[in-house]
């Protein structure tokens, strides 16, 4: 395909730290470090890596709820312009902050269309077409959040990212909050969605079985650089970058109680504010040699799968 | 440590002097003009005279003008003249300066002790009969005027019963210590009566919270007498952050000290400052409200400091 | 698809009647509002009794001082010869006005500071609240003192208008409200940097909300009820103020009474006639007694920790 929804090229977030006082101190935090990927239209594009690796500032920028300090970023929505349709939602991991406690149902499902400039009228035969898709009685329209359980709200969460009629939903982490027998329900109900509607997710996780059940590619992050970059079935059977090797074998599968967050590596994660030279990964790394610690390996396709991405000097 | 105290201290000396601009064109503002308050009734003056005496005297120039000229006369010691008292400024404001400690100082010496001794029985058994006369004593002391108190007080003690003066300063020309204590104790009361309702409060429920941590419960299950556990372990915890507080009290305590020196005529500071705006004297007036204003900035400046070094949670 | 159970859900009631129920459960508070109601209808039946008895407040009369009550003057008359009953309630139109206008001002003051402040972060934030820290340090009586001496024509208002009653009424209101309105910036700033980043603002925002939306739509609701319980408790501090600042001269000036001075004469008074110093005073101490009891009960139905009563979670 010749026009992709969503195009990344070499962006950064680099976020200067304040010092003592008002003074910025100089120093800045790498969140994202040049990387550079695509999306089709339809497609979904799972990002995976430990904590802290830049993953939601990433989906924040895809978002627009951040600014990039370098790089660029495209989207091109296939019906460009219409009356505010803003072409990009979002989804949230805790659903108890995703909903404003004091407005009822209708008015959060409906906000996208009242900043559409629609009014309540209008808003309401929408409101309940989308309260039906996600699987909620029409009743539930008239109440507030605080009524509802964290599944339920997740699922008002995504009704008020369908509502405008989107073609890229991110979706940071969407069902890690959840209980175990919810997420499977979720994540039927999120695959359900993409297929009637066709809309791509840029789905961050941490969670490989919900990624294999869900996405179509797989970007991997590491201290906010791209490691890997590959369809799913690829990176699944072999990955190829050594950090991707480890997060699987670290990662236990679904059905096996909630995650924990963090550290799934032997020894420490560098501090993005001085990350390690090279390869960021050498520091951890079983196959870092000389070379790792001073060159920085480009994103290449592998020699036998050149679907596959992998920034390493050792790539398998 | 020292880079904190020397930038708080820089932002203190900041804020003073926007804080005296503000003061002198505000106090320009007051009726009238200095010269016309100095010299009015005087018939030989012609308003050609008084144009010149204008000029002479700078009233002429803008305010930036004005205000630069009084603060280099100011810093090199030259406060200008009361027009009120007809002396230099100096000459009235220390005296009435060290009424003022004097007053301030003696209602400290009253409510703070009080102020302990009412929080820590409040505490011992919350709800019980002493919180609750504790708990009425200290709402109506928010909900008190304490200009009425005052009239009440000399009412009852001085004019039904003549046991106490009702003026602050003894008429004869050597008054003795204890004649002078005397005038004191109606406005040293009414003044600790304001200051220990919110310090009582304060103590209470500091008290109640470290009565019921860890440590102090370990006290007591080592048998120690509930005396000394109260006095030794919490008391003692309670009394750090109390610095705080009665820092931040400055400010309403020298409120309180204006309305209580104006009732019972002592010429302190307050009493001055309130004469001085009355009676339009701007050099007094201005003079007064700066000091004032230097002094509570100074008092919460040393609180921060001491509440930096005292509190081991706070590393600078 | 359909797991879900809302059907079986009670019909959503609204806060605000769970609100009402538990602050009608706080009796003092209620006792103390029913008492604010009467006395407030009692002030504004000061035209209407003057005229009924034949009085005008503010005529002094030296041939009828220091009347005992009678038919006419119900509480008798004070050292002008004129009558203080009237005048009390004259003066609680005023004291109650004030503090209610007075805390409207302060805390669409404060709310825009500490709004501000919170939800633009930064350098904005730092420095208004090095300005709110300053504040709360100064003594209020000195400060509000000069501000009630500033001569309104200095700033170009004609003499008429600047010695009007109505302009005396609202500069004491501005000049509490200038002073005082710092309580309300931290409450409203601490409010707004929870709510700045709640995932429903950034959901709002990616799909198009400006800031002012975000800070009418979500911020401002979200913050209301520590607002409202502030407010509330602030009242009694403003009564108390503007009758401190009237006692003292610089606040509303004779002939307009206020509860504040009608007690600077009673202080010449007081040999000769001590029981004019009680009724004010009483009437402040009662009034505000019974704000801050109110205010207490506000903050009792507000509390969300006793919130989810009678809820079904
Ligand atoms: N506003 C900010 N100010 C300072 N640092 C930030 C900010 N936003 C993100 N960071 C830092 O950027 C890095 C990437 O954070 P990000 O939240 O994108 O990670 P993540 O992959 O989403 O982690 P998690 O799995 O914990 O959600 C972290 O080190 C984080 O501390
Ligand atoms: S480049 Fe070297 S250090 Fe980096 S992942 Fe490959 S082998 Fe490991
Ligand atoms: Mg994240």
């Amino acid at each position: 395909m010749s026009n992709p929804l969503l195009e990344i090229d070499r962006l950064s977030v680099h976020i200067p730290m304040r010092g003592k006082g008002l003074l910025s101190s100089g120093i800045k935090l790498r969140a994202v470090d040049e990387v550079s990927l695509t999306m089709q239209r339809g497609e979904t594009l799972a990002i995976v890596g430990e904590s802290g690796s830049g993953k939601s500032t990433l989906g924040y920028v895809v978002a627009g709820l951040r600014q990039q300090t370098g790089g660029s970023l495209k989207i091109t929505p296939s019906r460009p312009h219409q009356n505010g349709r803003k072409p990009v939602q979002i989804i949230f991991q805790d659903p108890f902050s995703a909903l404003d406690p004091r407005m009822t149902v209708e008015d959060i499902i409906g906000e996208p269309l009242r900043l559409m400039g629609q009014d309540r009228g209008t808003r309401r035969g929408r409101v309940l077409e989308v309260l039906e898709q996600v699987g909620m009685p029409a009743e539930a329209a008239q109440r507030y959040p605080h009524q509802f359980s964290g599944g339920q709200r997740q699922r008002l969460a995504i009704a008020r990212a369908l509502i405008g009629d989107p073609e890229l939903i991110v979706a940071d982490e969407p069902l890690s909050a959840l209980d175990v027998s919810i997420q499977s329900k979720i994540l039927n109900l999120m695959s359900d969605i993409k297929e009637r509607h066709g809309i791509s997710y840029f789905f961050i996780s941490h969670d490989f079985g919900v990624v294999r059940h869900l996405a179509d590619r797989v970007a991997v992050l590491y201290l906010g650089r791209l490691m890997e970059l590959a369809p799913a079935d690829e990176i699944f059977a072999n990955p190829a970058h050594p950090y991707t090797r480890a997060l699987m074998d670290a990662v236990p599968r679904i059905g096996r109680g909630r995650r924990k967050r963090g550290q799934v590596l032997k020894g420490e994660i560098p501090t993005p504010l001085n990350p390690p030279s090279g390869c960021v990964f050498h520091t951890r790394c079983p196959r870092a040699t000389a070379i790792c610690s001073t060159e920085r390996p480009l994103l290449l396709p592998l020699v036998s799968r050149p679907a596959q991405l992998a920034a390493c000097h050792h790539k398998e | 440590m020292l880079r904190y105290t020397l930038s708080r201290l820089s932002q203190a000396i900041l804020v003073t002097f926007v804080m005296s601009f503000l003061l002198f064109m505000l106090i320009g503002l007051m009726p009238g003009d200095p010269l016309e308050n100095m010299l009015e009734g005087n018939p030989s003056l012609t308003p050609e005279l008084m144009a010149q005496m204008r000029e002479l005297y700078g009233l002429d120039q803008s305010v930036f003008a004005r205000y630069w000229n009084w603060l280099m006369a100011a810093l090199s010691g030259d406060l200008g003249y009361s027009s009120l008292y007809f002396r230099p400024v100096t000459d009235v404001l220390f005296p009435a300066m060290l009424q003022t400690v004097k007053l301030m100082g003696l209602t400290l010496l009253v409510s703070v002790p009080l102020a302990l001794l009412l929080g820590s029985l409040a505490a011992r058994k919350p709800n019980g009969l002493i919180d609750s006369v504790v708990g009425v004593f200290s709402f109506a002391s928010i909900s008190l005027p304490n200009f009425w108190v005052s009239l009440l007080l000399i009412i009852l003690f001085s004019v039904k019963l003549g046991w106490l003066p009702a003026s602050g300063t003894p008429l004869s020309a050597a008054p003795s210590a204890l004649e002078q204590m005397r005038h004191m104790v109606l406005p040293v009361a009414v003044l600790a009566m304001f200051h220990v309702g919110p310090l009582v409060r304060y103590v209470r429920a500091s008290m109640i919270e470290t009565l019921s941590a860890d440590f102090v419960r370990t006290a007591r299950a080592k048998g120690l007498g509930e005396g000394s556990v109260m006095v030794r372990h919490a008391l003692r915890n309670a009394l750090i952050p109390m610095v705080t507080v009665l820092a931040l009290s400055f400010g309403s305590l020298f409120s309180g000290a204006l309305v209580v020196e104006t009732i019972f005529g002592m010429l302190g500071m307050g009493k001055m400052i309130y004469d001085a705006i009355g009676n339009i004297d701007f050099n007094l007036a201005l003079v007064g409200l700066l000091l004032a204003t230097i002094v509570t900035l100074l008092a919460n400046l040393l609180a921060d400091l001491a509440y930096a070094l005292l509190d081991p949670r706070i590393t600078l | 698809m359909t797991d879900v159970t809302v059907a079986a859900l009670p019909a959503p009631r609204s806060i605000w009647s769970l609100r009402f129920e538990k602050f009608r459960g706080h009796r003092l508070a209620m006792y103390s509002l029913v008492f604010l109601a009467v006395l407030t209808a009692i002030c504004l039946m000061a035209w209407p009794l003057s005229q009924y008895l034949g009085i005008d407040p503010n005529k002094t009369n030296l041939l009828a001082r220091f009347k005992a009550p009678n038919a006419q003057h119900w509480l008798g008359t004070d050292d002008l010869g004129r009558d203080v009953l009237i005048r009390l309630m004259y003066g609680g139109q005023v004291s109650i006005a004030v503090g209610l206008l007075a805390t409207f001002l302060m805390t669409v003051l404060g709310v825009a500071v500490g709004v501000t402040a919170g939800f633009l972060g930064g350098r904005t934030d730092a420095v208004l609240m090095r300005l709110t820290d300053c504040m709360i340090a100064l003594p209020l009586i000195p400060l509000l003192i000069v501000l009630g001496a500033v001569d309104l024509t200095k700033l170009g208002l004609s003499a008429a208008s600047a010695g009007s009653p109505l302009f005396i009424f609202l500069r004491i209101v501005i000049i509490i409200a200038l002073v005082d309105w710092t309580t309300m910036a931290r409450i409203a700033r601490a409010g707004a940097i929870q709510v700045r980043d709640r995932d429903y603002v950034r959901a709002a925002t990616v799909a198009g909300a400006k800031r002012r939306y975000n800070v009418l739509v979500h911020v401002l609701p979200n913050i209301s009820t520590p607002l409202i319980v502030a407010a509330t408790l602030t009242v009694g501090r403003v009564i108390l103020l503007e009758s401190t600042l009237s006692f003292l001269g610089f606040g509303i000036v004779p002939p307009t009474p206020t509860w504040g001075n009608m007690l600077t004469n009673a202080q010449q008074l007081i040999i000769s006639a001590p029981h004019l110093a009680v009724y004010p005073g009483l009437l402040i101490f009662a009034t505000v007694m019974a704000v801050n009891f109110v205010g207490d009960g506000v903050r009792y139905a507000f509390d969300p920790r006793a919130e989810n009563e009678g809820r079904s979670h």
